[in-house]
């Protein structure tokens, strides 16, 4: 414990652009439609080589504006009410990294600022004077850099944030797929209980001004 | 004076009725989520269709899959079973046979006693319910016992000649 | 028709008059503020918090294996699952919120004073069965705040004398957090609500028969009650809707603020979160408990500073009525203990530190000094008011109430 912090204190010491380097990237996450589908796309085809959204079902994607066809394409020979799993087997995973790649499902809420950290974790990676690939923001990550951001150059990297923003807009949604749903309803019923109060105040002031002066 | 009382007594009715049923809608929308959420969830409904592969069952048997949780029969009619189904119309709830399948060799039923819902045992012509003896023919037509009509045929359709997608 | 049922009924069961008496004509202080709003809205979300769990507990499965599951697919598949799920957790912070406010309202005006002392103490009782009922609904989700916040309280009975392992083992019925003690906790969980409905019970019988303390703190002649109905249906109704608008605020636009990101992780037993940190409601109650470094001490403290509220009745000597309106040296206490408690519940939020634990134990010992020099200062206080002069409005309160009063009518 005491060994580890001393390294971080060195590390801070030798290199002092790590502070703001493994600070969260301030972006704006496109939610849009497409975003979100080729979101999709890139983290069925990519990040589920090795990881899973085992909460979410083939069918799910249908909602982000997808027909059947394009799920069937993406899923691999999966049916539409299967979970979405990894393709490499978990055990073989644990073999290669030294332990189970997370499930993606949740990460955009399991974590304080979920989107901007993703984002700011598929765009942290660099390589360090001995070539080795790491992370700002997760120093010592077994996770490689599987979009090549490491080694972009900075016409490159316009194209590789867009794929960045794209893959978190489609974790912050598999997160909380019912967000739209609960936000559309939620104006409803806002909207409703400001008009119910509403009546009520004028109600209550009615019953109250039959006690004459004096009351609150 | 009383005028004035009259009128402000008036107006506090029609605010209170108004307030009572914009409540009243209110409460009752409130219900809906909760009465809804003791309907079939998603993952329940996804599973409405059942994909059969019929090329292991052999002429004169039977197989039981489930689809939705219930039993459904599907028997290889062999040919005389095909015959002698033609030739009948059930009993109590008569159907020509033809209209209760869409290949005569493949017989497909929701194996539930349209009775009391226990699960009728396969003989040699048809089924008998072990609860209160129902008897069904090779069509699932209801020729005695207690049950009122034929079993129910699921909706169903053939995707390839030897495979079927009930629901 | 309707009126020969009710006829029929009244004959066998005092419906009308007890209607009338506990409900409709209920005589009520005309001069209740807002702060009165407070006790009817604990029951509404006693009530909401009720059905939300019932039908919660229709898709939910207390099982290690498949806790966390059940919860995503009431987030995913069940229909309307999300609202009644984020209803029932954010119901939970709005419950602490009511009821600390419905707290403070009483001590504020001295409402704990007699005759209302059972009023006070079925309360006391309420609070720590609500502290128990949502400790245990929290390890239900199975997430990683869950397991590790219930591994850390239930070490804390560790602290007991002699048989504190055994009682952990007991309490846990594993030597870890697990699928026996989530069970438990789950039927638990489940049970308690039955018991709070009938302490409410008994706190409103009680108020009942003492009736409602008011912003005076005197109890009014009869001309200054008013029926409840329709005057103070009306009061609480609009005051529900005002809640309502921010409650639903949250739960349909902010429904993860009340929970912690490390709960959308499923339990680890092997891996503590970096940094754990009770549900805001125990933040103060567990800053007590970290400003004692010794184990036994640190539980007795935190103990303590729940239960001392009960000894209220007994610290506060002084015999000014009106709490703090009247009391300048009891409302600068009362505002002090507000800051505290505000500045605990951030020290508790922290991770522990040098300077956090310096001021984590300043601000222990100002909690408990607020209570335990109350009987002294409440008395000087007393004297000291007399000394100088009442107030004028005070003055013609006690006036007004030493007036000759008319006898309440034979109901």
């Amino acid at each position: 414990m005491k060994l580890r912090a001393l390294s971080y204190l060195m590390l801070l010491l030798a290199a002092p652009a790590t502070w703001a380097d493994n600070a969260l990237k301030d972006v704006v996450i496109d939610q849009s439609p497409t975003a979100l589908r080729r979101g999709a796309a890139t983290v069925t085809g990519v990040c589920m080589a090795c990881h899973s959204l085992k909460y979410l079902h083939y069918r799910d994607l249908l909602k982000l504006g997808f027909n059947p066809e394009d799920v069937a394409g993406m899923s691999m020979g999966n049916k539409l009410e299967d979970p979405l799993l990894a393709m490499t087997p978990p055990d073989v995973s644990e073999q290669t990294y030294g332990r189970v790649p997370p499930d993606l499902s949740l990460l955009a809420k399991a974590r304080e600022d979920g989107p901007r950290y993703i984002y700011s974790l598929l765009t942290g990676f660099y390589q360090d004077k001995s070539g080795e690939t790491n992370n700002h923001l997760y120093p010592g990550i077994r996770m490689p850099d599987i979009l090549g951001w490491s080694g972009a150059d900075a016409s490159q990297r316009a194209a590789l944030a867009t794929q960045a923003n794209e893959v978190t807009a489609f974790l912050a949604w598999a997160a909380d797929p019912r967000a739209d749903e609960r936000r559309s309803l939620g104006y409803y019923v806002i909207a409703y209980l400001v008009l119910l109060t509403g009546l009520l105040y004028v109600l209550k002031r009615r019953v109250w001004a039959r006690l004459g002066q004096g009351s609150n | 004076m009383v005028g004035k009382e009259g009128v402000d007594e008036e107006r506090r009715d029609f605010l209170l009725t108004a307030t009572g049923t914009v409540g009243a809608v209110g409460i009752a929308a409130a219900c809906w989520p909760f009465i809804s959420s003791m309907n079939p969830t998603l993952d329940v409904q996804a599973q409405a269709n059942t994909e059969v592969d019929l090329s292991g069952v052999a002429a004169g048997a039977m197989r039981t899959v489930a689809w939705r949780g219930k039993p459904v029969f599907i028997v290889h009619r062999n040919p005389e079973q095909i015959a002698a189904m033609a030739q009948s119309e059930g009993g109590k709830d008569p159907a020509p046979d033809r209209t209760r399948v869409q290949e005569p060799q493949w017989l497909v039923v929701v194996g539930i006693c349209t009775h009391l819902g226990c699960v009728p045992n396969k003989t040699e012509d048809g089924w008998l319910c072990p609860c209160h003896g129902s008897v069904y023919d090779n069509s699932g037509r209801v020729l005695q016992g207690p049950a009122p009509r034929n079993l129910e045929v699921p909706p169903y359709h053939f995707v390839e000649p030897t495979k079927i997608v009930i629901g | 028709m309707a009126q020969r049922l009710i006829d029929w009924i009244d004959q066998r069961f005092p419906l009308t008059s007890f209607i009338k008496r506990e409900l409709t004509d209920y005589p009520t202080p005309r001069n209740l503020s807002y702060w009165w709003n407070f006790g009817f809205l604990a029951g509404f979300l006693l009530m909401l918090q009720i059905v939300s769990g019932v039908f919660l507990a229709m898709h939910y499965k207390p099982d290690v294996t498949l806790a966390f599951d059940s919860v995503q697919h009431i987030m995913r598949d069940v229909n309307y699952g999300w609202l009644i799920r984020y209803l029932h957790s954010t119901g939970a912070s709005a419950f602490f919120a009511v009821i600390f406010i419905h707290m403070a309202r009483t001590l504020y005006y001295g409402s704990y004073r007699a005759p209302r002392e059972l009023m006070w103490w079925s309360g006391q009782v309420l609070l720590i069965l609500l502290m128990a009922s949502a400790f245990m609904g929290y390890l239900l989700p199975w997430g990683q705040m869950s397991f590790w916040g219930a591994q850390v309280i239930t070490s804390l009975f560790g602290a007991t004398p002699l048989i504190g392992d055994e009682i952990v083992l007991w309490l846990r019925g594993d030597f870890v957090v697990g699928d026996a003690t989530l069970n438990r906790f789950f039927a638990l969980h489940y049970l308690v609500p039955f018991f709070i409905v009938a302490m409410v019970l008994i706190h409103l019988v009680a108020l009942h028969h003492v009736k409602s303390s008011n912003p005076s703190g005197i109890d009014l002649a009869d001309k200054d009650n008013i029926p409840f109905h329709p005057y103070f249906t009306a009061k609480d109704f609009f005051g529900l809707g005002v809640f309502l608008i921010i409650f639903c605020g949250f739960v349909f636009f902010a429904p993860e603020f009340f929970i912690e990101p490390a709960n959308n992780e499923p339990a680890n037993p092997l891996l503590t979160p970096p940094h754990i940190v009770p549900e805001w409601y125990f933040l103060p109650f567990y800053a007590i408990l970290r400003a004692i470094p010794d184990t036994l001490g640190g539980v007795a403290a935190m103990s303590l500073s729940i239960l001392i509220f009960a000894a209220m009745p007994f610290l506060d000597r002084s015999r000014i009525p009106g709490g703090a309106r009247f009391r300048p040296f009891y409302r600068a206490m009362f505002y002090i203990f507000v800051v505290d408690v505000l500045v605990l519940a951030y020290i508790g939020s922290q991770p522990p530190g040098g300077l956090i634990f310096k001021i984590d134990v300043a601000a222990t010992v100002i909690y408990f000094a607020v209570f335990l020099t109350l009987p002294f200062h409440s008395r000087w206080e007393e004297r000291w008011l007399h000394a100088r002069g009442l107030p004028p409005a005070l003055r013609n309160l006690l006036d007004s109430a030493s007036e000759p009063q008319p006898r309440r009518e034979a109901r």
